[in-house]
């Protein structure tokens, strides 16, 4: 009996170490999990911040909307087609609409069906057959509103749900809540995006909700206040649209006069304005352009792909890479000035050379041997280095390129156009605050060596040539641009040499007004200009206007255009391997008021045609509006540079 | 008989004899159980029955039938002279085997055959055939006090708890089957079991385990369970779910408990059988260790009393009975217990007279009234056997 009585002692001892253990060693633990078993968190969507442009005009909100939610994990799988099928019905929609966005969520997921519209009635047409639609709720969710329309589509972006990798990355994102993705609804996300509220319920363990235990609302995003004009931007908008009919008008009477050359139509332009001395973007125009509000949503599988095969999400201000053309002069003018390098036998900017139709240069490999000027086979007279900058004389141009090859070549200091095109701003990002920047391209015999080992089909065997250079200098060949990148160049040369990041962001605030973040101007890097260089150039800017090459374009301007300084820019037109002629790009870079320089203004007509004719008129346009004086219709200006 | 004589004699020839005493202490202590079991009962159940029925004390009341029926099977087992059952050892056993069996042609409830539905009560036969079992062993074996066991005895020991062990197998409930094996093992070594003899037993108990481990005789689920306890963080969803809320019951006790009713473990119905196999979660949540390890001190207190009665009596049927009692008896609280707080794996073993269940309650508390009843006679022989000695 007494072995039993051990026995059974021993066992119940057991008992009494092991509920030590489990209530009194860890039993904190068990106490927090018995709490957080009652408790279920929902979270509360934020609205997104609101987006406005530089005068507090509103572009996107945040407005609350009626929802129709799908829980996936109430709905039975068996009866899902069944409530799709009654919710298409009621909503008024095809059955395969319905089940497209319900099946965006994953299994045991809630589905926001955005994409429909749910007035009141709806709603309350849902809620009557609920018990036919297990899992399905009517929500009001902030949504997000565009309220202009397409305006300013590329840089505002657009919004989506998160993709898995934006999931994996910030794994605080809710699924359903959609993040932005393109333009400062992107770059700018993390102060859009607002904190989600919560909502903790008491819940049973079947999770039926018994009461609410506290919640905590949630808070709106940011207010991202834009350095860009709404009134700026519908003009500069407008006239992209009118530049490029301007363009297809004259390709219309070309054909007329030559009718065996297919050519291409003009699709596609871009305008940037600028503020020379913040780097604050006034307008951003890229055409074709779309509306943001089609993301709100989910946007469906064919408006996306019309969009996508149109290129319409490119923002060709900050992603069309181009050869700027003449307007590229700018940097080898300035260098010609700083560095004292003229065609041989110049040694002045105010020697002359005769502007041959054409010239010979004999290098010692397969470069081009013959290069002709634009007005070939005209000559275009005596010309000192002011008078080709002004008349777009590559002749001056390449014999400077020459004189650098004949005196530097394969030495360090043959890249000393180069050196001065990077310090401002050519093949490098601007560091806008726009996401999927293009840095563009700046030949010399660097990239020449890596092109050869990496990808020789864009090079020829022999590597950085001397014609290389010559092209180089006229901004053909081995340098393409961005339009921002010209209208940093040219602020940074009017700036005196200090180069800023542009930027389309004043500042943020939070809903109430209370500042959150200012933007600063930013100065990326200072270059050594003397200000005689500068003053030079700005008079021969003025002079592209007043008297050179978009002196026709500028007519309609009347006296006002003695303010403004430019350069055109028309790059070689050329046909494909396909046969297919590409028209010349059309450029015109402008600045003004030129004697005290605040603005720079670059247009960009893809297929164009030429810089003077079609580019130049469209800033002209613009400049109007600057100025605050009417903005009169597009009118063509003189054909040059072809 | 001997022992039958003398009490008789001692009766008629003693005017003063003391009336048979029962044990006070045994019966307020099982009557303190049942009154936990009926207010635990209640706390699982009121706020999950006040939203569906309206009626909270709903189960409290079953419960406090199946109470006031289990101690009129205690005063009913008291009153009843237990050496009576000796005689009767033989058709215990017959109706036992028969009853066993016959469950087994009714419908199957939750897969499976366990229960004989008797109006709006479900009888549960194999909770009785334990404690018959018990006195059906103490029957065949009490014979010479003292003296060895002969390996014959012992082999129609083992047959005789063989047949329904194998019934109740069939149910199928494992838990039973070990609580049987237990019994008998306990019976045995009290009889008088050699080393010899023990080890044979407890060789033939462990090939038996493992040839119901080899032999894929398990039921998935049995061996899920299984499983579950070898790895108790694991599907905390599925398998381990019980377990793992039932931790979190008792655990989140602490020292004091959460309060009567105050527990969101056990008002909110977090642990599937809260009211049968899993009302120790009740007490460890809402009276904390303080509670709980009272509850574990009242069983030991109850053994104890049932152990005297085994040390105490001369007659070995009742030593046997008493022992068979006592091991039944630790082995639920034991299992039961231990089960709630990841001890051993879970099985279906109700906590003797606090978890919901007429069958348990009634079968336990009318062995428990036996074993009163031994004391009783015992108390008499006592006193009598001071001026014989």
């Amino acid at each position: 009996m007494g072995v039993l009585a051990l026995v059974f002692t021993g066992f119940l001892a057991l008992l009494f170490i092991r509920l030590w253990f489990v209530q009194l060693a860890v039993g904190a633990e068990w106490a927090l999990q018995a709490d957080l078993n009652i408790v279920s968190v929902d979270s509360v969507a934020a609205p997104r911040g609101n987006i406005v442009d530089r005068t507090g005009f509103l572009l996107a909100a945040s407005e609350p909307r009626l929802v129709i939610e799908v829980d996936r994990a109430v709905l039975p799988i068996e009866v899902e087609d069944d409530v799709i099928q009654r919710l298409a019905a009621i909503l008024d929609a095809s059955p395969l609409e319905v089940r497209e966005e319900v099946e965006r969520a994953g299994s045991g997921q809630t589905a926001p069906l955005t994409g429909f519209e749910v007035d009141p009635d709806t709603a309350y047409l849902v809620l009557e057959q609920r018990a036919n639609l297990p899992g399905v709720t009517v929500q009001t969710l902030p949504v997000r509103g565009y309220l202009r329309g397409g305006l300013m589509g590329h840089v505002l972006g657009h919004i989506g749900l998160p993709s898995l990798d934006d999931l994996e990355n910030q794994p605080w994102l809710d699924s359903n809540t959609p993040v932005g993705k393109l333009g400062v609804e992107l770059e700018y996300d993390d102060f859009l995006q607002g904190t989600p509220g919560r909502v903790a319920y008491r819940v049973n363990p079947d999770g039926d909700i018994l009461e609410e235990v506290g919640s905590l609302d949630p808070v709106q995003g940011s207010t991202l206040w834009l350095t860009l004009d709404a009134a700026a931007q519908t003009v500069v908008e407008g006239v992209l649209v009118e530049a490029i009919d301007l363009a297809n008008l004259l390709k219309e009477e070309q054909e007329q006069e030559n009718p065996d050359r297919a050519v291409l139509p003009a699709e596609r332009a871009a305008a940037v304005v600028m503020e020379i001395e913040t780097g604050a973007v006034l307008a951003m125009a890229s055409y074709p352009t779309f509306e943001p509000q089609a993301f709100v949503g989910g946007i469906d599988v064919a408006a996306f792909e019309e969009l996508s095969s149109r290129r319409a999400f490119n923002n060709l201000v900050i992603q069309g890479l181009k050869p700027p053309a003449s307007t590229f002069k700018a940097v080898p003018y300035v260098a010609a000035l700083e560095e004292d390098i003229f065609p041989q036998g110049v040694s002045s900017p105010e020697e002359t050379i005769e502007c041959s139709p054409q010239l010979a240069a004999d290098f010692v490999d397969a470069s081009q041997l013959v290069w002709r000027n634009w007005t070939y086979p005209a000559a275009d007279g005596r010309q000192n280095l002011h008078d080709a900058f002004r008349r777009s004389c590559n002749i001056y141009f390449w014999e400077i390129a020459l004189s650098i090859w004949r005196s530097y070549a394969r030495t360090e200091q043959e890249g000393i156009i180069q050196e001065w095109a990077r310090s401002f701003g050519f093949g490098r990002d601007t560091q806008v605050d726009l996401p999927f920047e293009n840095e563009g391209i700046l030949g010399d015999r660097q990239l020449f060596e890596d092109w050869r080992q990496n990808q020789p089909w864009r090079v020829r065997r022999e590597g950085w040539q001397g014609g290389d250079l010559m092209n180089l200098v006229v901004g053909q060949g081995a340098v393409l641009s961005t339009p921002l990148q010209l209208a940093v160049a040219y602020a940074s040369i009017m700036n005196g040499g200090v180069v800023v990041q542009p930027r389309v962001a004043d500042r943020l605030e939070s809903p109430e007004g209370d500042r959150v973040r200012t933007l600063e101007r930013r100065v990326l890097r200072t270059v050594d200009i003397r200000p005689e260089t500068v003053a030079s150039l700005r008079a021969d800017l003025a002079a592209v206007v007043s008297s050179g090459t978009a002196r026709q374009a500028f007519e309609g301007m009347g006296t006002l255009a003695s303010l403004v300084g430019g350069k055109t820019g028309t790059a070689q037109a050329f046909t494909d391997q396909d046969g297919v002629f590409h028209d010349a790009t059309a450029w015109f870079v402008g600045v003004a008021p030129i004697n005290d320089p605040r603005w720079v203004v670059v247009v960009m007509v893809d297929e164009g045609g030429s810089g003077g004719a079609v580019a130049a008129p469209a800033a002209r346009a613009v400049f109007q509006h600057l100025f605050g004086v009417g903005v009169t219709p597009l009118a063509a200006g003189e054909d040059t540079e072809r | 008989m001997a022992v039958d004589g003398a009490v008789e004699g001692v009766g008629g020839l003693f005017r003063d004899r003391p009336k048979p005493a029962p044990d006070v202490i045994m019966f307020i202590l099982m009557a303190g159980l049942l009154a936990l079991g009926t207010v635990m009962v209640y706390s699982a159940t009121h706020v999950r029955l006040e939203a569906e029925t309206g009626d909270p004390a709903a189960a409290m009341r079953r419960q406090m039938l199946f109470a006031g029926a289990a101690l009129a099977a205690f005063i009913l087992g008291s009153i009843i002279d237990y050496r009576h059952y000796r005689r009767m050892i033989f058709v215990i056993y017959g109706v036992t085997v028969a009853v066993l069996a016959a469950v087994l042609f009714f419908p199957p409830i939750q897969g499976a055959s366990r229960w004989i539905p008797l109006g709006s009560f479900r009888f549960q036969p194999s909770e009785f055939a334990k404690v018959a079992l018990l006195v059906v062993l103490a029957g065949l074996l009490a014979v010479r006090p003292g003296g060895a066991l002969s390996w014959k005895r012992l082999a129609s020991a083992c047959a005789l708890t063989a047949a329904p062990g194998v019934l109740v197998f069939r149910q199928p409930d494992l838990g039973t089957v070990v609580v049987i094996g237990v019994i008998a093992i306990g019976v045995l070594f009290a009889a008088g079991t050699n080393t010899k003899q023990m080890a044979v037993l407890l060789a033939a108990g462990a090939g038996g385990t493992a040839a119901v481990l080899r032999l894929d005789i398990l039921r998935t689920y049995q061996a899920q369970r299984l499983a579950g306890f070898f790895d108790q963080t694991a599907d905390l969803q599925g398998v381990n779910w019980n377990l793992y809320q039932s931790q979190i019951a008792i655990g989140s006790g602490q020292l004091f408990g959460r309060g009567l009713f105050q527990g969101t473990q056990t008002r909110l119905n977090f642990i599937p059988s809260q009211t049968t196999d899993f009302i120790f979660t009740a007490v460890g949540e809402q009276l904390g260790f303080v509670g709980a390890a009272a509850v574990i001190i009242v069983y030991a207190v109850l053994i104890w009393r049932i152990l005297l009665v085994a040390a105490l009596t001369t007659d070995p049927f009742g030593t046997l009975i008493a022992v068979g009692m006592a091991s039944m008896l630790a082995f639920h609280v034991f299992i039961n217990i231990g089960m709630t707080v990841g001890l051993v794996p879970v099985t279906g073993l109700p906590l003797p007279f606090v978890s919901a269940g007429g069958s348990a309650m009634i079968a336990m508390a009318g062995g428990l009234g036996v074993v009163n009843s031994i004391w009783r006679v015992r108390t008499a022989l006592r006193i009598s056997d001071i001026p014989r000695e």
